[in-house]
């Protein structure tokens, strides 16, 4: 079967988080293109502007500077040519109030940043075979 | 006088909204770093690769073992922090099934010898279940956890009186030295070292917090022939403030 990898597109401010994802992905073999950017202002720059190909998914973070997670993805419902994207929110926030508020904003998954590098290897895992789903 | 108490009450408003902020800053902020030096090690690790040396691996396991350490004290710090503000609930609770199912969680990845006692008149009781569940897991843990004898025993014992459930929990482990007794409900307090039993040692502390809202008591007591007794006096009624 000739799958065309969909692009993937992540919002997250931390350089070590960013290593994170690029290294679980190389480690599961995930060659999808990662678009990187570091806030939800940048994010919206990059999507609005077409200086990237539109993602079929977003892997975003919630704590960040200038536009949180929760701004960026408010805003990004409401615009007709984005509101479709697959989101999944990776984040540090066990908050009750930021799960709400994420899934009230139709997420596809909501990923609890573990201090283990082996456990998010798993979680990485778990989401390729969505993605895959989302080639089909 | 009356704008004085407003005044009082609006700054106390404040102070907790400014706490609450002050958590929440606590458990993002300083997770991020604290992964990042979970992740670059394990890291490291891949890309050497083959390692002869064997100090090197043991001292960037060594390395991975206290961030983790500090992600658990971070964790019961924020749980301590919380004790009053979530889990409210109050629902039915059947006490003896409670205890049953509390003692059979740590039946399984222990040889402890457990038995149960419960003297109750009305099995059933309305009352904040989530914490009543965290505080007897947390005495139950560490009789298991400390043990340090071949034959291990734990005894549950439930009385009900007039107002209260009196909740038993001995042990026929090492007990607690008589000098430092008194600090074990302290936060990150342990009796070892933490390198000998790989605790956080906030159990007790968040334990002791949450007896305080219930307006109960826990209490420590040296056993007969060593040992450790915990007793809880958990109340029938619950009033909370605010």
């Amino acid at each position: 079967m000739n799958q065309k990898l969909v692009n993937i597109l992540l919002v997250e401010d931390d350089e070590v988080d960013v290593m994170n994802v690029k290294r679980a992905f190389s480690k599961n073999n995930i060659m999808n293109t990662l678009f990187v950017a570091g806030n939800g202002v940048e994010a919206l720059e990059m999507l609005e502007n077409h200086i990237i190909p539109l993602p079929k998914i977003i892997i975003l973070d919630i704590n960040m500077p200038k536009m949180n997670g929760i701004e960026f993805l408010k805003i990004m419902r409401e615009n007709e040519k984005l509101k479709n994207i697959s989101v999944f929110v990776m984040t540090t926030s066990n908050e009750d109030s930021d799960k709400i508020n994420a899934y009230n904003l139709n997420v596809a998954g909501y990923i609890l940043k573990p201090l283990s590098f082996e456990k998010f290897l798993t979680s990485v895992a778990t989401l390729k075979n969505f993605w895959q789903l989302c080639e089909l | 006088m009356k704008e004085a108490e407003d005044k009082c009450q609006q700054e106390l408003a404040a102070l907790k909204k400014e706490f609450e902020e002050f958590v929440y800053i606590v458990s993002h902020d300083i997770k991020s770093p604290m992964r990042a030096i979970s992740n670059i090690t394990t890291w490291i690790e891949e890309d050497l690769g083959t390692v002869e040396n064997q100090e090197v691996l043991a001292n960037l396991s060594l390395l991975k073992n206290r961030v983790n350490r500090m992600e658990n004290m971070m964790n019961g710090l924020l749980e301590l922090s919380r004790v009053d503000r979530v889990e409210l609930e109050f629902y039915e609770v059947n006490i003896s099934k409670m205890m049953a199912n509390s003692i059979a969680l740590f039946e399984t990845n222990s040889n402890v010898e457990f038995t149960l006692n419960t003297t109750l008149i009305n099995e059933n009781c309305v009352t904040l279940g989530a914490k009543l569940q965290k505080v007897i897991l947390s005495v139950l843990d560490n009789a298991v956890r400390f043990h340090d004898k071949e034959n291990r025993k734990v005894g549950v014992e439930v009385v009900e009186t007039e107002s209260d459930y009196e909740i038993k929990v001995s042990d026929n482990g090492p007990g607690i030295p008589e000098q430092v007794a008194s600090k074990i409900f302290s936060i990150f307090y342990t009796v070892n070292s933490k390198d000998v039993v790989d605790t956080t040692g906030a159990g007790l502390a968040i334990s002791c917090k949450i007896m305080k809202l219930v307006g109960g008591k826990i209490k420590y007591t040296a056993g007969i022939n060593n040992g450790s007794i915990f007793t809880l006096i958990w109340p029938k009624i619950i009033i909370l403030k605010n």
